[in-house]
């Protein structure tokens, strides 16, 4: 009997080991590469550790002022942007419409939260072209907020289910509380909602930031140039040109991961937390 | 004001409750409607019309630009390309989904670490992914060859993208496949997680071992969660365009049937054509999740 339990816990360590290994493997190796030299990279076989060790690639990135470094940290500051004031207008827009959905009473609600729902099983097929020729019929194209109406329309869908799930799971009791001492709903969704819901409102956040982080086609197509590709277009662009280093180029992919594995690895709970509430109903 | 002198008193208040939640959604409403809703009318009609930039004015042509897709050989062979993703897709993410979801499931004091790790890949952008595991790829000096030699499985560097079309699609979609995995993972273990512990207990009264629970139990049980995490993996290895564009490119050995809308939208300008394939992969994608919802979902009551 104990040994059996014994095999049992090694296959589940080796299980696991597996597990991390798959996960983590390809990003610590690019990590490996973008800390070393290229004739390191390029050593056969290949070296697991970097040697020789240098941080080059990464000074290269940051002092250079025109060339890769140039257009990588601008890329950087228009995804931040693009995806930090998408982020900004989902979240309040989804607020209002959750809150709406979750506790007042009115006629077409059910209609208007099964379009809303619907558009979550749209593919990215049946709006890319639309979106372009709209955008493009109004002078967005290659600005910052055609890029942002686009990301946030996308995200809402999404923001609203897990934002309306959490909303409905919170007990009514909270507000009533409020609405005896005569709160407007308005006041009762800031003053009771919004605190009992920061862990559902920051899951929300983190999930969409991460989604207009991760977008290619839709700038792919809305972006003509550097005043506002998001980091993805350059990369795939660099990459592209065979030209850059693969040493520098692993660099340029570390920094382009970094701030949303950086979220992922350090606000993990509340990925989770909202994948979860959105999953199964 | 006025509402304030009627006799009954309590009519302001009412009637600004009654247009409060019209007022909450509107902004919703405004987006889903003009960026979501009215686009995908636009894309259903117009691609019955002939649009093109190059070839005005835009004007009905019935069904020609479906018949032209059809008589396309690389539509219809990135079609059958696409069907290979979704294949590799679906069944790699949903078997390592619910492997990681059952290792996962057991409470221990590693699980917060592991699960952190395995939802990493997830939150990276897919173009990020695709150039590092390019590089793994690498047939001079990738990883991959460099570990097969030392193994000695190959004897020489071997180019894995770009030659052989299946080995193509299957390492392209293997980078996608670490990427949508994670999704998988979470949503079949929120399922395994709703299971009552009880049916486990009931099950080991019974005698039945670790493996006949799992048939029993853990199979039948988690079907609502192995199905939407299907149909999640469905949709993303449908839309396959990153992973396809940065390690292979138009090529036609890959492309994917979203390059082929881009290529036909965006660099030949037929808007006609890039909205019929649209529909057609709109709809592909519609009957494909009501399959897997029939063939895998069954409503479950504890």
């Amino acid at each position: 009997m104990r040994g059996r339990s014994g095999a049992r816990r090694v296959s589940r360590a080796l299980l696991i080991t597996l597990i991390l290994v798959w996960s983590a493997f390809p990003i610590y190796w690019a990590l490996n590469t973008s800390f070393t030299t290229l004739n390191g990279a390029q050593s056969v076989p290949a070296h697991f550790v970097p040697s020789p060790f240098t941080a080059q690639n990464y000074k290269t990135l940051l002092n250079s002022s025109g060339g890769v470094g140039n257009q990588f940290w601008r890329s950087f500051l228009n995804a931040t942007i693009e995806s930090g004031l998408a982020t900004v207008l989902t979240v309040v827009i989804a607020l209002f419409a959750a809150y709406a959905f979750a506790r007042l009473e009115f006629r077409g609600k059910r209609i208007i939260l099964v379009a809303v729902l619907a558009t979550l099983l749209l593919p990215v097929y049946a709006t890319l072209i639309p979106l372009y020729r709209i955008m493009s019929s109004v002078h967005l194209v290659n600005t910052y907020p055609g890029i942002i109406l686009v990301y946030t329309s996308g995200f809402l869908p999404l923001a609203i289910w897990i934002m309306y799930n959490y909303f409905a799971s919170v007990p009514r009791e909270l507000e009533e509380a409020a609405f005896v001492d005569g709160a407007t709903p308005v006041v009762a969704l800031w003053r009771v909602m919004i605190p009992v819901s920061l862990p559902g409102i920051a899951a929300t956040a983190i999930i969409v930031f991460l989604m207009g982080w991760a977008q290619f086609i839709f700038p792919l197509v809305l972006s003509s140039d550097l005043t506002t590709q998001p980091v993805t277009v350059v990369v795939a662009a660099l990459y592209g040109q065979r030209i850059v280093p693969f040493t520098l180029l692993n660099a340029v992919g570390v920094l382009a991961a970094a701030l949303p594995g950086v979220i992922a690895l350090v606000l993990n709970r509340y990925i989770v937390q909202g994948v979860m509430a959105g999953s199964i109903k | 004001m006025s509402g304030e002198r009627t006799p009954t008193g309590r009519k302001r208040p009412r009637k600004r409750g009654r247009f409060l939640p019209y007022i909450l959604l509107s902004p919703l409403v405004l987006f889903i409607g003009a960026l979501a809703l009215y686009p995908t009318i636009l894309t259903t009609v117009q691609a019955f019309f002939t649009v093109n930039p190059m070839d005005p004015p835009t004007r009905f042509s019935g069904l020609a630009n479906f018949r032209a897709l059809f008589h396309n050989s690389f539509v219809r062979q990135s079609a059958a390309n696409t069907a290979l993703y979704i294949v590799v897709g679906v069944g790699l993410s949903t078997l390592f989904g619910l492997g990681i979801a059952l290792v996962l499931q057991r409470r221990s004091r590693w699980r917060g670490v592991v699960l952190a790790l395995v939802v990493l890949p997830w939150a990276l952008p897919a173009v990020v992914e695709s150039v590092i595991w390019g590089w793994i790829y690498d047939p001079t000096f990738g990883v991959l060859n460099s570990v097969l030699k030392s193994l000695g499985l190959i004897n020489s560097d071997h180019v894995w993208i770009g030659i052989g079309r299946i080995v193509s699609i299957v390492l392209i979609e293997l980078v996608q496949v670490w990427q949508i995995t994670p999704l998988a993972a979470l949503l079949i273990l929120a399922a395994l997680q709703s299971i009552p512990q009880e049916l486990y207990e009931a099950a080991r009264v019974d005698g039945a071992g670790r493996w006949e629970m799992f048939r029993r139990v853990t199979l039948p049980l988690v079907r609502p969660g192995l199905a939407v995490a299907m149909v999640e993996s469905l949709i993303l290895s449908l839309n396959v365009f990153d992973q396809v564009y940065v390690l292979n490119g138009f090529a036609p050995g890959g492309a994917s049937i979203m390059m082929q809308t881009y290529q036909i939208s965006f660099n030949n300008l037929n808007f006609g054509q890039g909205y019929a394939l649209s529909l057609l992969a709109t709809f592909a994608t519609m009957l494909l999740s009501l399959l897997i919802l029939a063939v895998v979902y069954r409503r479950v009551e504890f």
